[in-house]
């Protein structure tokens, strides 16, 4: 190695000594991509907190727990809604493609503020309250979602493949964007079927 | 038959009268509920930006978030209520939920308003941190070079050449 070489790698090192103490000063007003993925956790449990156990086959005047959640990992405290939805077999879910909520309106909702890294959850217990049963027809009129008492006359025909009246309950999820001041639909939604068995 | 007559239009004015007064009551109390919530909603949303600006800032708003939590489960009980016709039950939770924010708001404006002045404070040091270091640096670095380059010249004025025999 000549001098020039070595005035070089001195130049190198000093150059990157310089970089490392301005480092603290420079990521105070240039934001670093942190690379990290942005995205929320949506998610129902049964009665007992765990993936397993959930309502299926429901009658009349009967309550049922599940509990919902959502995790926040947005890099930022996010405003959450949680639409609860219910719906027979022909009416639509969310589009997930078309990113769009589903067109039914919401019963019950929910709303939260959390932090990143952390997780919310609420109970939810619902029972059905006025169900008429013809031959091969099932007619829900009134249902109750955390104590409140909802209309919500849905019909569904007698499903036979599997043998029963098919709905669903499910939760969809909102976040609230700062920037539009309005809550948008997060593409996210999860439910759970549930076979009225009985009136 | 005539006063069976009066009696009947009597009555059936009455019953109209009842319902005309029934419904305008109706309409202004769902008029009054989507105000209440339209107002809390808007309370909320600048209670949120507040707290954002607040976690922004680096301030710990963990407590600030909770308060919003019971806020925001108030705002969505309004919201519930109103579509199933509970009216004074949406005013009653908006209002409730108007309360919380207002006393979220004062608390993230100051823990905002700290957060700014501390941020201020740790990039004034941060700024100087570093113009001292790279002076720091600089120095060393000028020093070391000069160092290293008389070592170098003198380790080559030392060095004697070397005859090699047997070249052609």
């Amino acid at each position: 190695m000549d001098l020039e070489d070595y005035r070089t790698a001195f130049m190198v090192v000093s150059l990157a000594l310089i970089l490392i103490v301005v480092f603290p000063a420079v990521s105070l007003v240039v934001p670093f991509p942190s690379g990290v993925e942005r995205f929320s956790e949506l998610w129902v449990l049964g009665p007992n907190h765990m993936a397993e156990d959930y309502p299926f086959n429901v009658t009349v005047n009967e309550e049922y727990h599940v509990f919902v959640g959502v995790g926040n990992h947005m890099g930022y405290s996010a405003r959450y809604m949680v639409c609860v939805k219910f719906r027979n077999r022909t009416q639509p879910l969310p589009n997930m493609l078309n990113s769009k909520s589903s067109p039914l309106s919401p019963l019950y909702e929910f709303q939260a503020f959390v932090a990143d890294g952390a997780t919310w959850e609420a109970p939810v217990t619902f029972a059905f309250l006025e169900v008429s049963r013809f031959d091969n027809s099932c007619l829900i009129r009134r249902m109750s979602i955390n104590d409140v008492v909802f209309w919500v006359d849905s019909p569904s025909s007698w499903d036979s493949e599997n043998n029963g009246f098919y709905y669903q309950l499910f939760f969809e999820l909102w976040l609230y964007n700062v920037t539009s001041q309005s809550f948008q639909f997060h593409n996210r939604f999860v439910g759970i079927w549930l076979n009225v068995t009985a009136s | 038959m005539p006063a069976w007559r009066g009696f009947f239009v009597f009555a059936l004015l009455f019953v109209l009268a009842l319902s005309v007064l029934l419904i305008e009551g109706c309409v202004a109390g769902a008029e009054e509920a989507a105000l209440a919530i339209e107002r809390a909603e808007g309370v909320v949303v600048s209670g949120y930006q507040i707290v954002l600006e607040a976690e922004q800032a680096r301030a710990n708003i963990s407590r600030l978030l909770a308060r919003l939590n019971e806020a925001g489960e108030l705002l969505a009980l309004a919201r519930v209520s109103y579509r199933v016709g509970d009216f004074d039950g949406a005013v009653l939770f908006a209002e409730l939920c108007g309360e919380i924010v207002d006393g979220v708001k004062v608390d993230a404006l100051g823990l905002r308003n700290l957060a700014v002045e501390e941020a201020g404070h740790r990039f004034w040091w941060a700024i100087i941190g570093s113009i001292v270091g790279v002076s720091i640096i600089v120095f060393l670095s000028f020093l070391s070079w000069f160092i290293f380059k008389g070592r170098y010249y003198r380790r080559v004025l030392e060095m004697r050449p070397e005859v090699v025999s047997g070249g052609s």
